[in-house]
């Protein structure tokens, strides 16, 4: 018998938001640092534009940890309501997804990410290759926030309508790999439906 | 005595039973920003598994939800616990409003007993609203906790709950925690 090492560090997951559990979760993570850490009133922190956006997650050993929402402009993909649970602050996280992030906008073929920085997080944005849009700062929330927007480093082949309609149909953070329908196309075409029913009127 | 109604800055704190599932996401927000934000318990204790059997009780300022309180149904009780009440909003009395709702509901439906679990140092606050130790034990571990009940109906405050034992089938399911963000 070999010994078991135990895991030294611990298993970081980024994945697309992809289900009710997911979305929950992170619904949860922004209650608890914006509405528990910041005192953000519910109807500012969701503000009606959860449900026109994709929202990301990252996990640590499987254990919801941090969040983002990205809503998609024309042009530019917008970063934000990003957050890390407090006991999971000053382990690295932030870089590498806001990094996870700007490389999803670039597969989907986005050529520029942009978002409201809290003005003590500016120098942390900067390094990330944001720039400031321009020096007008400005405030939502009860917090200074500037505009930035970083350039992306474009895909190679970004998605585009001469693409293979199947890789467009795949989940949105795996257009690189097989997805379910690509698996349904064994089953052939047999165009069911549901035979047409006229309105009755009683 | 029963907290029916409370004001905050003349305005009143209204209760309802959510019903719809953006209810339900408030009742979830509020509680992920006591417990998860504030109180640092990981999210997979804070949201259990048993949300989606249980009612849900939420309390509104206007339109702002500012507190929540999850209610279990048995067979022999009823178990009001997770209950929040966003920071700002406390010492107000929202919580008493929130326990008495769910102990009008619990009346409404025919049961005769509130039971909970609470860390030891929360239980002084139960007890200012009738509730009672059930034995003098708490469980062992990091978060130990007491049990509390106390009869729905207030008429019957000295009577003695009989029923002890079916409230000890409870135990199977993990209560390591239920009331905390209160004041």
């Amino acid at each position: 018998m070999t010994p078991q090492t135990p895991t030294q560090s611990p298993v970081v997951t980024i994945k697309l938001a992809s289900t009710s559990d997911e979305l929950l979760q992170c619904y949860a993570l922004r209650a608890a640092v914006f509405m528990g850490e910041q005192q953000c009133p519910y109807w500012e922190e969701f503000d009606g534009n959860d449900y026109s956006a994709s929202h990301l997650m990252l996990y640590v050993d499987g254990e919801p940890a941090a969040s983002m929402r990205v809503r998609w402009f024309s042009g530019f993909a917008k970063l934000e309501r990003a957050i890390i649970l407090k006991r999971y602050r000053s382990m690295g996280l932030f870089v590498p997804f806001v990094e996870w992030a700007k490389s999803f906008a670039a597969q989907k073929g986005y050529p520029k990410a942009y978002l409201h920085g809290q003005k003590r997080l500016w120098e942390i944005f900067e390094r990330q290759g944001f720039r400031k849009i321009n020096e007008q700062p400005f405030h939502f929330s009860d917090h200074e926030y500037g505009a930035f927007a970083a350039e992306l480093d474009m895909a190679d082949d970004p998605p585009s309508v001469l693409t293979d309609p199947m890789v467009l149909n795949r989940p949105e953070d795996q257009l690189d790999r097989p997805g379910i329908l690509e698996e349904s196309m064994e089953r052939g075409a047999s165009n069911p439906h549901a035979e047409w029913t006229e309105r009755r009127i009683n | 005595m029963e907290t029916r109604s409370c004001s905050i800055d003349g305005e009143f704190v209204t209760t309802r039973i959510a019903g719809r599932m953006e209810d339900t996401l408030q009742a979830f927000a509020v509680r992920a920003a006591c417990f998860i934000g504030e109180q640092d318990v990981p999210y997979s204790e804070e949201f259990d598994g048993q949300d989606f059997g249980a009612t849900h009780l939420l309390a509104y300022l206007g339109n702002e939800p500012v507190g929540a309180l999850r209610v279990r149904w048995f067979q022999s009780f009823a178990m009001p616990e997770r209950l929040a009440v966003m920071r700002r909003f406390r010492g107000r009395k929202v919580g008493q409003l929130l326990l008495e709702r769910a102990r009008a509901l619990a009346e409404s439906r025919g049961c005769n007993i509130l039971y909970t679990r609470v860390s030891p140092g929360q239980a002084t606050y139960f007890e200012k609203q009738r509730w009672r130790r059930l034995d003098d034990g708490q469980t062992p571990g990091a978060r130990p906790t007491v049990a509390l009940v106390r009869p729905v109906d207030p008429a019957k405050e000295n009577a003695e709950i009989a029923d002890t034992d079916t409230l000890a089938l409870s135990t199977q399911y993990r209560l390591e925690r239920s009331a905390a963000a209160v004041a």
